[in-house]
């Protein structure tokens, strides 16, 4: 007998067990999953309004104008993911183009080895915020708006109003050449992806992003280098945005003041959409990868459709509340815990009330 | 019951659980005008859930309060402030920000006709109210955050002296008075002029001093009401704790001698007064106190999250100069903590259980720098196994297990560092019995092995149980210190209160 009930509680577990575990999984990557499903069916349902849309060479161009955000959207992303945010990054990427032109492309064109070097003062900038955020416990909303602002302020009197140069050979070759018929940056961007990926999901210090993102405290007391790995993602981020800065100088073939302008919102949107908690602990870069395509794919039928740039903006903006607002299991719970709590209250209010009188 | 002069507030049968936990079973208490009735009980007896029960905080899930003869079931603090039944928590509940006497009048700054607050005119009434209640040294204009803590509970008090026409309600007022001349003479004004007091606190010399009556709690129920002048400390020991006499544990570890592991000499700051003390290999040190006597400042500075001020920490002879848990863990032979709060500062939610488990060695168990749902599975099986945890739950997020597993998790993690000495804060809080076993069983496999434990626990059985020796902390202090033999709850109680009388016995 005893064995027999042991047998159905073992099966009991056994299920609930598998339940909780799909669960998990399904969390982490419905998201993804769904956003992958509505990029293709935008790309498919774009052809009735327009033939020319949706066409493979269609494809290519979300793909590599998607390059742009998803590279951005990492670093984004693992600010986020420890529950910061990074508003410099248009500054950064702005850093990162007009450093390319003028010292790389306007003197020596071939010295790939200066863009290391731009990509070095980019660091440079982000730990500046870091120092800030981690040592000096400046919010991280201010500290980078405060280092977006000198940036921007520095490169206007560096450039004087007007950035000369040209692109470095380096940039070209990685926005334009193409290998075996697929464009390098589609190439690039894959294994981006893959690397940004594993160091995400499988590293030891994307763990500790992990961990102190979902509670500092108990991670400070495991054992976690709580200061290093808190100040991080902002050197990370800042490399990104200065990358992205460099590939649009290769894409474009120039840099202007005003690059990285458009990039703030959807490097949001992008980890938003991908399922990540904007309060931080939660979220892949895989989800991330799907926010910025299907952003970028919306981006590319409203200027197909010839709508007029102010409503892309407006679309983004909508997309990332409604994407919080559904994603947000915070507030589900709340709403759950709200509804739960005002009922028991109320209840035993009664009780009392009617054994008192 | 109309025979008695003056106003009751008489509750019955009351019965208050959070979710699983019965905070409180069966609580009967009784308080007259003109008297002062304490309240006495171990930490978790139901003392704080009676308290806001009687305050309006929360709602009883079953029994009556009676208020001279009308329904009192108050639903807000201000219900029962209407009542006329104040409260003055532990916990204070000032408005940091705002100046005294704003605070002293809040809720009623009494707004003019046009929707303003006059500032002279809230000042004045707060003047008066303070020197009401011999506070007058106060300046009414201070923002209360910027005062000592100790004036900040006065100003508490006063405004519930201010507000209980019938009943006043003082939770643990002298937690952070240094001195009680000035709140007893207030509670002795309350007294003369008809205010029925219930006197929380867990200071027996005090409760004789001012407390006429006292009811004692014990396990969420209330086991008796008895006059002061004719129970001893003895009679109320027993009554709080439940028992006289309790079996002497039989654990026979050898403690070695010669170089402690750890030594703590002189150590203060962070409200610790001169703490020296040493744990050798294979011992287990118990630490017993009430609530806030300095056990958090103790632990958290060996853990690495308070610096030392003042005094020294030597681990295997070296003085210790480490910085934060992390740095700790890899000082000498180590040093590990299990924190006090599990949902504040042991588990990372969102994670897996096995990713809980290992996360203090991550690096080492990282292939080719990469980590994997696998790994980390199969090096979290020994620490899960020493502390009995089913390894089934490894895969789980550790949100969606109970307590208890999270417990072991957590104490599995603990072991897992690989550190000598161990830190423990209340092991066992909230745990199930088959959890608290295993935890107990870890323990004690761990002093065997050689390890050192400092241990903090609540419950009093447990260091009866666990402890080779045992200090007792009383306001920062080593109030005193056991050897095996002479642990027993009651003098353990005794000490904890503050009490060295029954030091001989």
């Amino acid at each position: 007998m005893t064995t027999a009930s042991e047998h159905q509680m073992e099966q009991a577990f056994n299920q609930t067990g598998d339940h909780r575990r799909s669960e998990r999984i399904s969390r982490e990557t419905i998201s993804a999953i769904a956003v992958a499903i509505l990029c293709v069916a935008m790309l498919l349902g774009a052809r009735f309004i327009s033939p020319s849309l949706g066409s493979w060479s269609q494809v290519e161009t979300v793909l590599v104008l998607g390059s742009f955000l998803i590279v951005l959207s990492f670093g984004q992303g693992l600010v986020i993911l420890t529950g910061g945010l990074d508003l410099s990054l248009p500054a950064v990427i702005t850093l990162g183009g007009i450093l390319a032109t003028n010292w790389v492309g306007a003197t020596d064109p071939g010295a790939w080895y200066l863009l290391g070097a731009v990509l070095l003062v980019c660091a440079g900038v982000g730990l500046v915020s870091a120092i800030g955020i981690v040592w000096l416990h400046i919010p991280p909303f201010i500290m980078t708006l405060a280092m977006s602002i000198i940036v921007s302020s520095a490169l206007l009197g560096y450039t004087r109003g007007t950035p000369r140069g040209a692109a470095p050979d380096l940039a070209l070759a990685l926005m334009k050449s193409k290998v075996l018929g697929m464009p390098m940056p589609i190439l690039f961007v894959i294994g981006f992806v893959i690397l940004g990926a594993l160091f995400q999901s499988r590293s030891v210090p994307g763990r500790y992003l992990y961990a102190i993102g979902t509670n500092i405290h108990a991670a400070r007391i495991a054992g976690v280098p709580v200061l290093l790995v808190q100040a991080m993602p902002y050197v990370i981020s800042a490399v990104c945005a200065g990358l992205v800065g460099i590939m649009l100088v290769g894409y474009s073939n120039g840099a202007t003041l005003r690059m990285g302008d458009d990039y703030l919102l959807p490097s949001i949107a992008a980890v938003v959409i991908g399922g990540s908690s904007i309060l931080g602990g939660r979220g892949n870069f895989l989800g991330t990868v799907g926010g910025a395509l299907l952003l970028t794919t919306l981006g590319t039928i409203i200027t197909a459709i010839g709508l007029q740039i102010g409503w892309r903006t407006i679309i983004e903006g909508a997309v990332v509340l409604i994407a919080l607002l559904l994603l947000r299991e915070e507030l589900f719970q709340k709403l759950g815990q709200y509804w739960r709590s005002s009922q028991p209250a109320s209840e035993s209010g009664s009780i009392t009330r009617r054994k008192g009188t | 019951m109309s025979g008695n002069p003056g106003f009751e507030l008489q509750a019955e049968g009351l019965r208050k659980s959070y979710g699983a936990t019965v905070a409180l079973e069966h609580a009967d208490i009784t308080l007259r005008a003109g008297e002062v009735h304490a309240l006495l009980g171990e930490n978790g007896a139901g003392k704080s859930t009676l308290v806001r029960i009687l305050s309006g905080v929360t709602m009883p899930d079953a029994g009556h309060m009676i208020l001279a003869g009308q329904t009192y079931s108050p639903r807000s603090i201000m219900e029962a402030r209407e009542s006329q039944v104040a409260t003055a928590f532990q916990e204070l509940s000032l408005v940091p920000n705002l100046s005294v006497a704003e605070n002293v009048l809040l809720p009623g700054l009494h707004a003019s006709r046009l929707g303003f607050v006059s500032r002279s005119a809230v000042l004045a009434r707060g003047k008066e109210i303070l020197s009401r209640h011999g506070l007058d040294r106060i300046d009414p204009a201070a923002e209360v955050g910027t005062l000592p803590l100790s004036e900040r509970q006065r100003i508490e008090i006063a405004r519930a002296l201010e507000n209980a026409g019938r009943v006043l309600i003082l939770d643990e007022p002298t937690a952070s008075l240094s001195e009680t001349d000035w709140l007893f003479e207030q509670i002795e004004k309350a007294r003369a002029r008809g205010v029925a007091i219930l006197y929380i606190s867990h200071r027996l010399a005090e409760v004789r001093q001012i407390c006429t009556v006292a009811t004692v709690l014990r396990n969420g129920r209330s086991i008796a009401t008895v006059s002061l002048s004719d129970a001893t400390n003895d009679d109320i020991f027993e009554m709080m704790v439940g028992r006289r006499v309790e079996e002497r544990p039989t654990r026979t570890a050898t403690i070695a001698s010669g170089e402690p592991r750890l030594r703590v000499s002189g150590l203060s700051g962070h409200g610790l007064k001169d703490i020296s003390f040493e744990i050798h290999p294979g011992e287990v040190l118990g630490v017993a106190a009430l609530e806030a006597q300095g056990q958090q400042a103790l632990f958290r500075t060996l853990a690495g999250l308070l610096p030392v001020v003042e005094g020294k920490v030597e681990i295997d002879g070296t003085r210790a100069t480490y910085k934060g848990p992390r740095q700790a863990m890899r000082f000498a032979s180590g040093i590990s903590y299990l924190p006090e709060e599990r949902k504040v500062e042991g588990i990372l939610p969102g994670l897996t259980a096995a990713t809980n488990i290992v996360l203090p060695f991550l690096p080492r168990i990282a292939r080719m720098a990469l980590l994997g749902g696998r790994n980390e599975k199969a090096a979290a099986h020994e620490p899960a196994d020493n502390v009995e945890m089913d390894r089934r739950y490894l895969a789980f997020n550790i949100e969606n297990l109970s307590g208890g597993n999270q417990q072991k998790a957590l104490m599995g993690r603990t072991l897992a560092t690989g550190a000598r000495t161990l830190l423990l804060f209340d092991p066992t809080r909230g745990v199930d019995v088959g959890t608290k076993q295993s935890i107990y069983a870890a323990i004690r496999r761990f002093a065997d092995s050689g390890g050192s434990v400092l241990f903090f626990s609540s419950e009093l059985p447990e260091i009866v149980q666990l402890s080779d020796r045992c200090l007792v902390l009383y306001g920062g202090r080593i109030f005193r210190t056991f050897s095996r033999d002479e642990i027993n709850e009651q003098q353990l109680v005794a000490a904890m209160i503050g009490h060295a009388g029954v030091e001989a016995a």
